[in-house]
């Protein structure tokens, strides 16, 4: 990845990637780095929208006695 | 016996019985034939040719002797090489792996090590079922015996591949986001993903909890459902297992679709995401199919596919990263770069964005389930495009996607495919049907009453 390359939202994702530990990869492989973050807002963006906040997530907690 | 690697688990059963065959001269047949192919088609990551042999030997005599324990008694089997097989490595196709053995059997490996199937070899994958084709592993990936230049779907690519070249009768796959259903579309066999609960993940190596599903890969409906007999059953270390009554599953393959009702979610491949005219036409023509066999088919409508991929991939990459964070922290070379791409997007989604996935997946559920109220099952799309060539990265990183298999990761529902019909270029096209939950038995009812109608299944790749 060339300094040209280096877009705002990229350098934001290596900034992140850097706060989740991932030191390594966003010097070795900013480009894998960038295309992680990139699929993670299409994920978050086809995810988000009409939902009801009260709803129950699933799987639901479940309580038991193992003796 | 000439031939006697394309038959089903069924027939080497019977050919057992009738003294025709034995589990030496199959393993053997096998065996040669894997070293006659699998150098082209890379189907499996290790042989285990002494331990099969061993345990062909046995079954001959325990079968001679009259000690036959079942139907898949001295029948070979493939498994997916991130399912553990105990003394073997489980090296989930990829370098962080490699050294790793496994000290015990998973559940679903030790049912068939009880049913006296014969383990033949670990097959291949996609790295830790997620990668996609990858060239920068330490094994080469599977490739299409339909045509060895182009994929064979996954992530259990080497289960459809052997299946489909006849180097196995039967095999084991995983499936989190249709990584069963794809390899068995693309390489015309079938593959089921049973009901989640069903059967074990118990030493099964995670890609994502929730999601992940383990079933049967066979070259007929029968055999998915006499391998589905021996997988499923409660395990109560598998704290996803569910106890359900014993049953047979294929008790009601020949009672045909006459007065069922099919529901045809036509939108998912017509307006959600448009499929290539060749898959479009394949389910028009199953549809047909079924309808000329005496089933009523309806149109349903379920939630748009963007909706189910959505959240589906939320909760699959937030259940990978935290399986996967501390290798990507510490080793992040040792992935492929596709896996690497894929498994650190985890990193970037938040608590709040996995909850939020959960909220909605309960609304799809029941979605699914209120379809189930008018129709006994649903015939819809696998994958929106024929199987491209192996060697086209923008190919594969572009049709891959294009699938309506991971809505019943996302719900659980039963899912199988089977071929529907064979592409201008002479590649499987794939179909899927769709069962209530733990209603495998009518699910299976279906797919029989569509093989036996076509017949695609005694097609044979041209290898």
């Amino acid at each position: 990845m060339t300094p040209a390359d280096t877009t705002p939202s990229t350098i934001d994702a290596l900034a992140r990637a850097r706060q989740a530990g991932l030191d390594t990869a966003a010097a070795e492989f900013p480009e894998d780095v960038a295309a992680a973050a990139q699929a993670a807002a299409q994920a978050q963006s086809a995810c988000a929208g009409v939902g009801t906040p009260t709803d129950e997530p699933w799987p639901p907690m479940r309580a038991r006695t193992s003796s | 016996m000439s031939d006697a690697h394309w038959l089903t688990a069924a027939e080497i059963s019977a050919a057992y019985a009738a003294r025709h065959l034995s589990p030496v001269e199959l393993v053997r047949a096998l065996l040669d034939r894997i070293a006659a192919l699998d150098p082209r088609l890379h189907a499996f990551i290790m042989v285990d040719a002494e331990a099969a042999l061993d345990a062909a030997r046995l079954a001959e005599g325990d079968i001679a002797a009259g000690r036959a324990r079942g139907p898949l008694h001295g029948v070979p089997v493939g498994i997916k090489d991130i399912i553990d097989v105990a003394g073997l490595a489980t090296t989930c196709h990829s370098k962080l792996r490699l050294d790793h053995v496994a000290t015990a059997d998973a559940e679903v490996t030790a049912r068939l090590r009880a049913a006296g199937a014969i383990i033949l070899g670990k097959l291949s994958l996609h790295e830790f079922a997620i990668g996609g084709p990858a060239f920068d592993l330490p094994f080469p990936p599977a490739r299409n015996p339909w045509n060895p230049s182009h994929h064979p779907g996954g992530s259990s690519s080497g289960s459809g591949a052997a299946l489909s070249a006849g180097l196995v009768p039967l095999a084991l796959g995983t499936d989190t986001g249709g990584s069963i259903r794809n390899p068995a579309g693309a390489c015309g066999v079938v593959g089921l993903k049973p009901t989640y609960g069903l059967v074990s993940r118990r030493g099964v190596f995670p890609l994502a909890f929730t999601l992940d599903h383990i079933g049967p890969m066979a070259r007929s409906v029968a055999d998915i459902a006499l391998l589905l007999d021996t997988l499923a059953g409660h395990d109560p270390a598998d704290p996803g297992s569910v106890a359900t009554a014993s049953r047979r599953f294929g008790a009601d393959l020949g009672r045909g679709v006459r007065g069922l009702r099919v529901g045809f979610v036509r939108h998912f491949h017509e307006t959600d995401m448009p499929a290539d005219p060749e898959i479009a036409a394949a389910l028009d023509e199953a549809a047909r199919v079924l309808e000329g066999e005496g089933a009523h088919v309806q149109t349903v409508t379920l939630p748009s596919l963007s909706d189910f991929s959505g959240v589906q991939r939320v909760i699959m990459l937030a259940e990978s990263w935290a399986i996967h964070a501390r290798w990507l922290r510490e080793r992040p070379r040792d992935y492929s770069a596709a896996s690497r791409r894929k498994l650190m997007s985890g990193a970037f989604l938040s608590a709040g964005d996995y909850v939020c996935a959960q909220q909605r997946r309960s609304t799809l559920m029941a979605a699914v389930d209120d379809a189930f109220r008018d129709v006994d099952a649903l015939l819809c799309a696998s994958a929106m495009d024929p199987v491209c060539r192996i060697d086209d990265a923008e190919a594969v990183a572009r049709t891959y996607p294009r699938q309506a298999r991971n809505p019943f990761n996302l719900t659980g529902h039963p899912a199988l495919a089977l071929m529907g019909g064979l592409s201008r270029t002479g590649l499987p096209l794939p179909v899927q049907l769709v069962g209530r939950a733990y209603d495998e038995a009518t699910l299976l009812r279906v797919a029989a009453a569509f093989e036996r109608a076509t017949a695609w299944h005694q097609r044979r790749a041209p290898i």
